[in-house]
């Protein structure tokens, strides 16, 4: 087993057969002698590639668009423009009529716009592999050479470059790719954005150690832990297992009847059809920030009302947890002028500022949602993160009651979607009794509860042990959430990486949640494990594990 | 004629809206340069040229020039100040992923 180490591009892990894909083979013929070179044909030549290259470039386009997103389309549009650019095309028929044939005449030019941009920072560099791009397109047509056979590959290929482009990464059949893996690259240049909207597991940057992997090697691509593993042993390996479980789309029952849901989390719309390809129940955590973060102010009402709806047409029928905007200290909002805090996540974050300086942001939130809940055939649930006072779930009400007779008001039509509440403070566990009282649900934020009662911040190395959800402490936190809830007709999610532990369903469904919420990529494995669930083993295993004293001592019970 | 504006969008004059710009200065019946406000005539590039507009790296913030001649400068003026001048959100796929907040 070998370890290399890149940048995680795509949160996932996946283990295949490595196969190179070396698409520099587009060798050139050699110079010929410029009095034998028939610029009349060299030109029809150029035109025929352009065309090529033209219509390769808007099926990638619209292949991206209608897999990906319209966003990360937009980047084939430039490349058109590129292929169409007065000063490269002049430069090449300047070249063309001095006795340069067709596929020189491409190389120079574009040889030499790649190294205006190459060697600059941030985005010109990313301009320069756009450049690369159309280039190949326009050699492999004049070259008749193939695409590298991106679009046959078998299944269960990692696939390993030097560097990909976006074309060559929209190519890509992520039913057959197991993972990415390149030499070059960072996690914002397109080809990984596409990567990553395509759920295909990514570890960009790995440099030239990359090189030493050998074709048909077992390669395992952890995009999370931004590793690429060369022939993993069966511990590396059990991290990712079930990652490759077949789809399971429709409910699931524990094996004596329990239903028990098992939903996906998205941060973003392009997560919504993988979420649903992958099997996922409905959405247990809609996260809002996108639609606030990189921008110059905040969405309207309708951009709101637009995104809700469309993750809840995604899922018809199905729960939609929408959690409201949660940003703090710890998040860059440029309009928003959130002040340095010294510890943003102790300080004003998630429902603290949307009751207080950012009322009108929460306002204009709810009114959207409240009209979004009255989509046809969905079922909306919001949530606020966060809460650690009964008070601020009440406030919370009060907006929501003032909201909706507004809209009344205004002849606007809305319903009132169910209300829940994050339970990700130690406080919040101590008074879940009282929350669960004043709402339909409650969701388990698990990274941010296990953070609070552990008092170990998530980022910090020196703490990580400490960081786990398998010290007692959060699970009797967990435990008393759950009793509390049902004691009071609610009902009880998990959102966070603890959901989508496999090995951990068990536990979860003993403690009695209703639902698990996780990356979609685990939705499949984690249903498999509920169906083989009997209830009353698990509720006896839950007893255990509460009553071990150590992190040790749970970890024994459940190997 | 020419105009100046200051640039908008999250990605300045690269990504979408350098495409948007491009397109657009193709469509009118105008030749198009455009170049940073305070770097005068000599600053100036052809704006219809998606190498010379990317080139220029003008970033968020950033004041540019606008020269159109030709019978529909006026109307090419006005649509590529609205390109320029129209917030964008920042494709820069930098998402949540990994679940900040549960």
């Amino acid at each position: 087993m070998r370890t290399l180490s890149g940048v995680g591009s795509t949160p996932l892990s996946g283990v295949g057969t490595a196969r190179w894909y070396r698409p520099d083979a587009l060798d050139l013929p050699e110079r010929p002698a410029p009095e034998t070179v028939d610029p009349a044909r060299e030109r029809e030549r150029f035109a025929d590639a352009r065309e090529t290259a033209r219509e390769g470039i808007r099926r990638a386009r619209d292949r991206t668009a209608e897999r990906v997103g319209e966003d990360e389309a937009a980047v084939f549009e430039a490349h058109e423009q590129f292929l169409d650019d007065p000063q490269l095309v002049e430069a090449i028929e300047d070249a063309i009529d001095g006795g340069v044939p067709a596929e020189h005449a491409v190389d120079d030019a574009f040889g030499e716009a790649v190294a205006q941009f190459e060697g600059m920072e941030g985005r010109m560099a990313e301009r320069a592999d756009d450049l690369r791009d159309v280039r190949d397109r326009l050699l492999r047509a004049l070259l008749d050479a193939g695409t590298g056979d991106l679009a046959a590959l078998p299944p269960g290929t990692v696939l390993l470059a030097e560097r990909l482009t976006p074309s060559d990464t929209a190519e890509l059949d992520p039913g057959v790719v197991a993972g990415i893996a390149t030499a070059t690259g960072g996690r914002t240049a397109h080809a990984a954005i596409i990567a990553r909207s395509l759920a295909i597991p990514a570890v960009v940057g790995v440099g030239d150690a990359l090189a030493d992997v050998a074709e048909g090697a077992t390669v395992l691509v952890d995009g999370e832990a931004g590793e690429v593993v060369v022939d993993p042993d069966e511990t590396r390996r059990a991290e990712s297992e079930g990652l490759d479980a077949p789809v399971v789309e429709e409910r699931v029952t524990t094996a004596d009847g329990r239903p028990v849901e098992v939903a996906a989390n998205v941060g973003r719309p392009a997560e919504l059809d993988p979420a649903v390809a992958r099997g996922a129940d409905g959405v247990g955590l809609f996260r809002t920030e996108f639609l606030f973060l990189d921008r110059e102010r905040p969405p309207d009402e309708d951009e709101q009302y637009e995104a809700v709806t469309a993750a809840l047409s995604a899922f018809p029928g199905e729960r939609v947890v929408v959690r409201t905007l949660d940003v703090g200290g710890d998040k860059q909002v440029p309009y928003l002028d959130l002040p340095a805090e010294p510890n943003p996540f102790l300080g004003r974050r998630g429902v603290r500022l949307s009751l207080d300086e950012h009322a009108d942001l929460f306002e204009t939130q709810l009114r959207a949602l409240l009209r979004a809940a009255a989509h046809d055939g969905g079922d909306l649930c919001v949530m606020v993160p966060m809460v650690a006072r009964v008070e601020e779930v009440e406030a919370v009400l009060d907006r929501v009651g003032s909201v909706a007779a507004d809209l009344d008001d205004e002849d606007v039509e809305y319903a009132v979607p169910e209300l829940g509440a994050m339970v990700e403070t130690p406080a919040a566990v101590h008074v879940a009794d009282a929350l669960a009282e004043r709402l339909d649900f409650l969701s388990i934020g698990t990274n941010d509860l296990t953070q609070y009662v552990m008092a170990a911040d998530r980022e910090h190395d020196g703490v990580a042990d400490l960081h786990d959800p398998l010290h007692p402490p959060v699970l009797r936190a967990i435990d008393r959430t759950v009793s509390a809830a049902h004691e009071r007709d609610a009902w009880v999610g998990m959102c966070g990486e603890m959901a989508g532990d496999p090995a951990l369903t068990e536990l979860l469904v003993g403690l009695g949640l209703d639902e698990l919420s996780m990356s979609a990529v685990t939705v499949s494995a984690v249903k498999e494990r509920v169906r083989a669930v009997d209830t009353d083993a698990a509720a006896a295993l839950a007893d255990e594990v509460l009553a071990c004293e150590t992190r040790a001592e749970v970890a024994a019970l459940l190997s | 004629m020419e105009r100046t504006v200051e640039v908008v969008p999250e990605a300045g004059l690269h990504a979408r809206p350098a495409s948007q710009f491009v397109r657009t200065a193709n469509q009118y019946d105008a030749a198009v340069r455009v170049g940073r406000a305070d770097e005068g005539d000599d600053g100036l590039v052809e704006g219809n040229s998606m190498l010379a507009v990317t080139g220029l790296n003008v970033e968020h913030g950033e004041s540019v020039r606008l020269v159109a001649e030709g019978e529909d400068a006026a109307a090419a003026l006005d649509a590529l100040a609205a390109i320029l001048t129209t917030p964008v959100e920042a494709d820069d796929g930098e998402g949540d992923a990994e679940g900040d907040g549960p």
